[in-house]
Order: structure tokens, then sequence, then C-alpha cells
């Protein structure tokens, strides 16, 4: 080991008091966020199909999903902002983006509610959601959309031996195998 | 022979970031004895996994700690991994080498800081924490966090870094190894620190192995053993040798960490340059049925994971031994016969994470 010096941080003490600080002058100078940075969770809610895999995941149950009245509702109090919603999110209308939630006294939720579906509005077919699929076997071909699309996994589609099985335990009832089926042989019933 | 007085130590204490309490037996300035107790930040995060499902649990396990959360989240996947015989994509295991070694580099560098504000060096403090910054920068930029990095999941990781990102990080790298160099030589070769650190502590190797020292603890003993030259994420692939020092005092265990920095910016670069493209996780499907005991080297030493699942997606039991437990043991043993002035000093060697040991 080499020998001990008197005073060998001399020179960088000397440079660091002629040279600028090395912190920024927030507030006065903005704070500038990196793109990937996690700071609080957005919704469009137009695109949610509230299937409430989002709540499901949520380490700290921040999230409530009210299927029946359509609603999104967050606690940002309780939100640690790990993501784990956003990444379990099958439509992707969850974004987790710069910049920190707003400070405040209380602890308070901030519900969305989803726009009126348009099946009510102007008769088309929206997507169905709520109870489990049923599968019409005789009119299944066994493409396997339905499971590749089931963001649970909670469909098994056996081409060769021709079987469709659900896990319904796994189930979240979200409706995008039905909405996905080619043949229309999906529907979502009430068990 | 002196009245013995009994000092109590911490759980507040101002060189102590976390709090742990030691009964200190003095005999006038000499600490004759030292009873530590802890318990005082147990949060029941063992216990929690069974109430959040194993995918879940990811988000959790970082949370342990605020220091070594990388790792926590990578031990724990890698034990669950195994568990469900899943084989994580080469490129996925190279990402978690080079976050994990960052991690290092940070916590490192947050040990200097405050090794030197414990001295009384606070512009040496100053410097190490600015360096420190600039990794946590880049963790920003790369995860979306700075300490907290939620990358991690079961079957890989769930951000990919670009090919400019990487070329970004070599060139931090560099910047920090060449403005390390400076407060390399203050804690090596200052007369004040090597006087302060010098014979305090000596642990020999016999003790340390005999007591259950694990990383830097061990290897400024002189023990040559890293848990990361067991090959698991890419450290197999990657060349290195464990840094050891041979005189097991305080200045040693400064020493193998300021070395321990250097390597993990030769590990880092190695990783970079070796990379292979390809996709960063793999599907999970199932829950896990089994259990498995996995080991990490952290950055304050050898950490144990172990994990029992049932077929279910709630795990039995998750188990964490950190390597802050395993080093209590020594510290206790090097407390005795120290000066009373000296205590916050060799705490502070052992680089204590009370956070990890209560959970």
């Amino acid at each position: 080991m080499s020998k001990s010096k008197l005073f060998p941080f001399m020179p960088t003490a000397l440079k660091n008091l002629f040279s600028k600080p090395a912190t920024t002058a927030y507030p006065f100078e903005p704070a500038t966020y990196p793109e990937r940075m996690r700071g609080h969770v957005e919704i469009e809610i137009e695109k949610c199909i509230s299937c409430g895999l989002c709540a499901r995941s949520c380490p700290p149950t921040a999230l409530t999903v009210d299927r029946a009245a359509g609603t999104w509702t967050i606690n940002r109090f309780d939100c640690v902002q790990c993501g784990s919603c956003v990444n379990v999110c099958p439509k992707k209308c969850l974004h987790i983006v710069p910049g920190y939630a707003t400070p405040g006294p209380q602890k308070k939720s901030e519900t969305f509610t989803r726009p009126t579906p348009p099946s009510k509005a102007d008769g088309k077919v929206g997507l169905q959601t709520g109870g489990h699929p049923v599968n019409d076997h005789d009119k299944c071909v066994y493409c396997t959309l339905c499971a590749r699309k089931c963001p649970q996994g909670a469909i098994t589609v056996d081409r060769a031996a021709k079987t469709w099985t659900l896990d319904k335990e796994a189930c979240v009832s979200c409706g995008l195998c039905a909405s996905s089926c080619p043949k229309k042989c999906l529907t979502m019933k009430e068990d | 022979m002196a009245e013995r007085s009994v000092i109590p130590f911490g759980p507040q204490h101002p060189v102590l970031p976390e709090p742990v309490h030691l009964d200190l037996v003095c005999e006038d300035e000499t600490v004759v004895e030292a009873v530590p107790s802890i318990g005082f930040v147990h949060r029941g995060l063992e216990k929690l996994v069974e109430q959040k499902d194993f995918k879940q649990y990811v988000y959790i396990a970082e949370r342990v700690c605020g220091i070594c959360s990388f790792g926590h989240g990578m031990g724990y996947c890698q034990a669950v991994e195994h568990v469900m015989n899943i084989e994580v994509p080469p490129r996925a295991n190279y990402l978690r080498t080079i976050w994990m070694e960052m991690s290092r580099v940070h916590s490192h560098l947050l040990w200097l800081g405050l090794l030197a504000d414990a001295l009384g060096f606070e512009s040496l403090f100053m410097q190490s924490w600015r360096l420190r910054e600039k990794i946590l920068d880049q963790f920003d930029e790369m995860t979306g966090g700075r300490v907290i990095f939620s990358v991690n999941c079961i079957g890989g990781v769930l951000k990919d870094l670009s090919d400019e990102q990487l070329k970004t990080l070599l060139k931090v790298i560099d910047e920090i190894e060449a403005e390390l160099k400076p407060i390399l030589r203050t804690f090596l070769q200052d007369y004040t620190v090597a006087s302060r650190l010098r014979g305090l502590g000596v642990l020999s190797p016999d003790d340390a192995i005999a007591q259950g020292a694990v990383g830097p603890m061990l290897r400024a003993s002189g023990v040559s053993y890293d848990a990361r030259m067991t090959g698991y994420a890419a450290y197999g692939d990657l060349e290195m040798e464990p840094i050891i020092s041979k005189d097991g005092d305080s200045y040693a265990r400064c020493e193998v960490r300021l070395k321990e920095l250097l390597q993990s910016f030769d590990l880092i670069r190695q990783a970079v340059a070796k990379i292979p493209a390809g996709p960063i996780a793999v599907p999970v499907k199932g829950n896990p049925n089994g259990e498995y005991f996995n080991r990490i080297e952290q950055p304050r030493g050898e950490a144990f994971y172990y994990v029992k699942g049932n077929g279910t997606k709630f795990l039995d039991r998750f188990r964490l031994r950190t390597p802050t437990t395993s080093n209590i043991p020594p510290m206790v043993s090097m407390l005795k016969g120290c000066q009373l002035a000296d205590v916050p000093l060799l705490i502070l060697t052992i680089d204590p994470c009370i956070s990890c040991t209560e959970r």
C-alpha cells in the first residue's frame, strides 16, 4: 500500500471552491424529468373495458374498478408508482407518465367514469363484459385467437384434440376473447 | 477494576442512518461488551407473501430496502424462476447484471460518503454523494426510478435498453471513474483517514468465517469468497476475481469497497460489450410448486432467498436472510475492547442495513 500523504484532497477542495454548485436552483429553475420516469398513472378512460386486472394486480390496492358503474378510481396517496397496472392492462389504456402527483392536505381518490358504451347509444354491438365466456362447440374452428388474446392465459385450446377449456378462477370477465372470436361462437354469460 | 457502566447507543443516533440499538457495557472509555437489539423497523414483509400473489410480490420484495432494492427483486425472481423451471432470456440476464453492478456502485458510494461523514470529513462525503447522483440519474433515465426500479419480473425484465442508452452509460461510467480518482486517493492515502481507520476492529480470517461474516467484511479479512463467482445471471460469462485485502481492519474494508467500485465499472463494460440481442422476458404460465434456495451477492454481502410454493398463486413462504444479519455477530465481537469513540465508525464499517435485516 502506498504511503500516507498530507492534504491529498486539497486540489479537489480548491476546484470545488471556484466551480458552479452541483445542485440546481429548484424551484427557480424547473425540474426536468426523464422520459421513462414513473411519476403518476393516467388512464384513457374511453378505451377502458373495466376488466379489473389493474386493480387485482395493484400491490398497495390503490385502484378500484366498478364494472356496473363503469368507473375507475385511483387513490393517488396509496399508489407507489410501481407500474404493475400498466404492465397488465390488456387494452393498454393505462400509462405511467413523468411528473409527480399533486400533494394535498387530505387523502383523496380520483374517479374516472367510462363514456356510455356505443351499444346503448346507436345499437352497435360493443364489447361484452361480465360473466364467463361460453363456447358454442358447433361453430368453433379452434383457431386459438381467444387463447392468445386472454390477458390471464385462462383459455387453453388444443387444435389437434379439438378441445376448448376455460380456467374460471383465472378468468377476469374482460370479454376480449369474445370480441376477438372470428366465428362469433363465444358469448359472455353469467353463471 | 474500573466500575462498569451501560451506555445505550441508538436507535436514534447521529451516525446511524437506520435504527439499531446497542447496550454498550463500558469500563471507563473501553467497551467490554455490546448487546445489540433490533426490531425497530419490522414491517412484516415476509408474511405479506401469503396475501399478494407471486407476481405482485416482486414489487414488494424490492421495497425491502431502499439501497439494495434491485438485488432483492432479482434474488426473489431468480428463486421463483428456478421453482417454475423458467429459462430467462440471455439479454435479460445481462440487463440484470448491469443494473446489479450499478446498484453496487451506488451503494458503495453511499457507504463511502457515510464513512467520510463519520470521520468528520464533510467535503469528501459531499463528493462521494455527488458522484452517486450520476448513477441515480442513469437509473432514472433507464428504469424510471432513482432507487426503486420496478424492472424485474418473473421470467425476465420489463424494460430494455437501447444501444444509445448503453453508450451513454459507458460515458457516465468513464466520467465517474475519472472523478473517483481523487476520492480514491484521499481514502487510501490521506494521513488523517489512515490514522482513524488502520488497526481498528481487526477481524482475523478464522474469526470472520466462524462468526459468519459475508461480503466486503469477509473479503477484507483475506477470505476469497464472492457469491458472484457461482455464475448466476450473466456473471458466468464475465471475467472477475474476488477483491480481497489482508489486514482485516476498517481500512481494509474501505479499501475492498473502493476496489469493488472499479471492479463494478469493469463488469459493466464487459457486460455492455457482450450483451446479446433478443427478447427480454418469457411468458409465465402456471403457479410455482416447490421450493428453492437462491443466493446472490448484494453490495453488502451474500443474501439468501428462500421460496416455497404450493401450486397456487400465493407462496407458502418467502424467507430472506440479508448480509447485515450475518455481519452483526462479527460486529459485536469487534466492538469488544474498542474505545467508545470508535463505536460509530465500527458499526459503519459493516455497512449496516437495518431495514433489510428486519424486513
